[in-house]
């Protein structure tokens, strides 16, 4: 317990040094996240029962040659696909997103930074220290958010690509 | 002729010097006018001329007389001069003893009122700025006469006087840490003079109603006209209505010499004045985040009516000519029959045309999240340059007034950004939204064809 108030303690001040910007980045890291679970648990659930559905109503056919038996059988891999592809463009905008994000702290934490000069005149370093802090600490967390982002997107567009190639494969034709 | 051309110049100038007649008095109309006027002038100054020598005349006998008067005033006064003289270095010496005596018998209480004035004085400065005093006035009028009875070489201080100072001392000390509730006469920002119940912060800060109070020049409280943040307005506002026990409070720590921490944060802009700030670049990056908004929703409720009906088509086996995907089946429906190439063909091309009213406005979006940092981007260059030209005329002496500039000037880039973040994630939700519909009508119309062929 007094660790856990350790832990709440210090992200609670790490918060309040990157300023109102962090937040907005916690809250988009937080989505993001939520999005790339949503797939991660969906290609290892809902996808064999979606990916056996279609291969069960192509297997069903009477005969798998005629340009209407093509046709079903495009169709057939398009909803599936769609079904793979639902939410990807959304975690690469979030990707994306992140380090405009971090950019937008920066530039926060700078004006920030020349007000106290502005009105201080610079004599005193201190004063200047929590707008830098409110520029650097978004900057590193945009990054963070954008880098951690990008490795499980490109995992998981790999899959979806596979995934549906794999599913173009199960759905044999007879020439 | 030359001594008539002198003799009426004379008269001019005598006619200026002396007796400025009614006729001189009033500006000649015309040129004869004039020529009347200087006549008549040179006729009464001859006669004033005339005038003047019979006084002469006239003096001259009792110049000898007032000669002989004036001798005798000088003798008596240079008489009464060396009189007074000698009774002045009299007194000198006599002025001396008395100092010397004085000076003996103040002996140690000499020093002793030195540092009594110098205290009297620091003290008198003190209050001046101090909180304290708008709860007890009149401590400096106390003071004035304390020093100016000190500084006069011929009273000295009474006992009382001298322990009133060393009470007023103490008081001060007292009460610059208590926090305290009194009446008295606020200023408010219309003019307005009102009795209100003000909390005193020992000499740190004043608050009246949830207000910061500052104290003018004549120990007057005055309600400030900007205030800080509201979150601090509601803890002095709390701190009024506590009775016990701790509140939290924002205190100025530079309050007793002055406050220069709150008129600083108090000067520093709201949001509204900081976009205000941004000038007509700022305005311009506002007005297309307005439109990429307005055009994103727009284009959200089009795409959600249309996802809506081919939604419904899809459940539906009659084509429907209210939705895209009822469109292209109808081609379908129309062309029974033929092989199944050219039925291909035929819904590609009606499938193309239906790409242009579900794409619309999805460019122009797009473009907006692209353009918004640049226009914020060109705003705070402009900035820098008006900042640095500011900087060419009047040197870098002010390190303030460069980085005020500075500061407004990133603004735009605050603004640039905060557009653009938005109009990327709308923009993906539309274009979500018209991909899946175009999904559907590429690659799915054709399947859906062939299904309701065999269902048949």
């Amino acid at each position: 317990m007094h660790a856990l108030n350790d832990a709440w303690a210090a992200v609670n001040a790490f918060m309040a040094s990157g300023g109102p910007v962090l937040l907005l980045i916690a809250g988009l890291t937080f989505f993001m996240w939520t999005l790339i679970f949503e797939r991660f648990f969906y290609f290892k659930g809902g996808l064999k029962s979606d990916v056996q559905g279609a291969v069960d109503t192509w297997e069903a056919r009477p005969e798998r040659k005629s340009w209407g038996a093509h046709q079903i059988r495009y169709a057939l891999i398009s909803r599936v696909s769609e079904k793979i592809d639902s939410n990807l463009d959304m975690i690469q905008t979030c990707v994306a997103l992140a380090p405009l994000f971090g950019l937008l702290g920066t530039v926060w934490g700078m004006i920030n930074v020349f007000e106290v000069l502005a009105i201080t005149g610079g004599g005193d370093a201190k004063q200047m220290a929590s707008g830098v802090s409110m520029a650097a600490i978004p900057t590193m967390a945009g990054m963070v958010t954008a880098l951690s982002g990008v490795f499980a997107n490109t995992y998981i567009t790999r899959t979806a690509q596979r995934e549906t190639q794999l599913l173009e494969d199960h759905l044999t034709m007879d020439h | 002729m030359k001594s008539s051309i002198a003799k009426s110049v004379l008269a001019v100038a005598a006619a200026g010097l002396f007796s400025v007649s009614a006729v001189a008095q009033d500006k000649a109309s015309s040129l004869d006018q004039l020529l009347k006027m200087v006549q008549s002038s040179k006729i009464s100054e001859s006669a004033e001329h005339k005038k003047r020598e019979a006084d002469f005349r006239r003096q001259k006998a009792n110049q000898a007389s007032l000669l002989s008067q004036a001798e005798n005033t000088r003798a008596s006064e240079e008489a009464r001069s060396a009189a007074l003289e000698k009774k002045y270095e009299e007194q000198e010496l006599l002025v001396q003893q008395k100092r010397q005596q004085l000076d003996e018998r103040l002996g140690s209480l000499k020093e002793l009122f030195g540092h009594l004035t110098s205290t009297a004085g620091d003290l008198r400065a003190n209050l001046q700025t101090s909180l304290v005093s708008a709860q007890y006035p009149g401590r400096a009028e106390f003071l004035d006469q304390l020093i100016d009875k000190m500084n006069s070489a011929t009273k000295l201080p009474t006992i009382q006087e001298i322990e009133r100072l060393w009470y007023e001392l103490q008081r001060e000390t007292v009460e610059s840490g208590k926090v305290v509730k009194f009446n008295t006469t606020v200023i408010l920002p219309d003019g307005e003079q009102a009795e209100q119940e003000v909390v005193r912060v020992g000499n740190f800060n004043i608050v009246s109603d949830g207000k910061y109070l500052e104290m003018n020049d004549n120990q007057k409280l005055a309600e400030l006209i900007r205030q800080p943040d509201g979150k601090y307005l509601s803890m002095a506002a709390d701190l009024q209505a506590a009775t016990s026990g701790f509140t939290p409070f924002g205190v100025d720590p530079t309050g007793p010499s002055g406050g220069s921490y709150l008129k600083a944060m108090i000067a520093s802009p709201s949001i509204v004045e900081r976009w205000h700030q941004g000038g007509i670049v700022g305005y311009i990056i506002t007005g297309v985040g307005v439109i990429a908004v307005l055009l994103a929703i727009w284009r959200l409720l089009v795409l959600s009516g249309v996802n809506a009906k081919v939604n419904s088509q899809l459940r539906s086996s009659t084509p429907n000519t209210n939705n895209p995907l009822g469109r292209v089946l109808a081609v379908a429906e129309e062309n029974k029959g033929v092989d199944g190439e050219t039925l291909e063909l035929k819904m590609e091309e009606a499938v193309l045309k239906e790409r242009p009213a579900i794409e619309s406005g999805l460019n122009l979006l797009k473009i907006i999240a692209m353009v918004a940092p640049l226009l914020g981007l060109l705003g705070t260059v402009t900035g820098m340059i008006i900042t640095f030209q500011a900087i060419t005329i009047f040197g870098a002496g002010d390190p303030k007034a460069m980085a005020g500039g500075i500061s407004s000037a990133l603004v735009t880039t605050v603004l640039g950004l905060c557009v653009a973040i938005p109009t990327v994630l709308l923009h993906t939700i539309v274009n979500g939204r018209a991909k899946r519909i175009l999904h559907i009508l590429d690659e799915q119309s054709a399947g859906i064809v062939a299904e309701n062929a065999e269902r048949k």
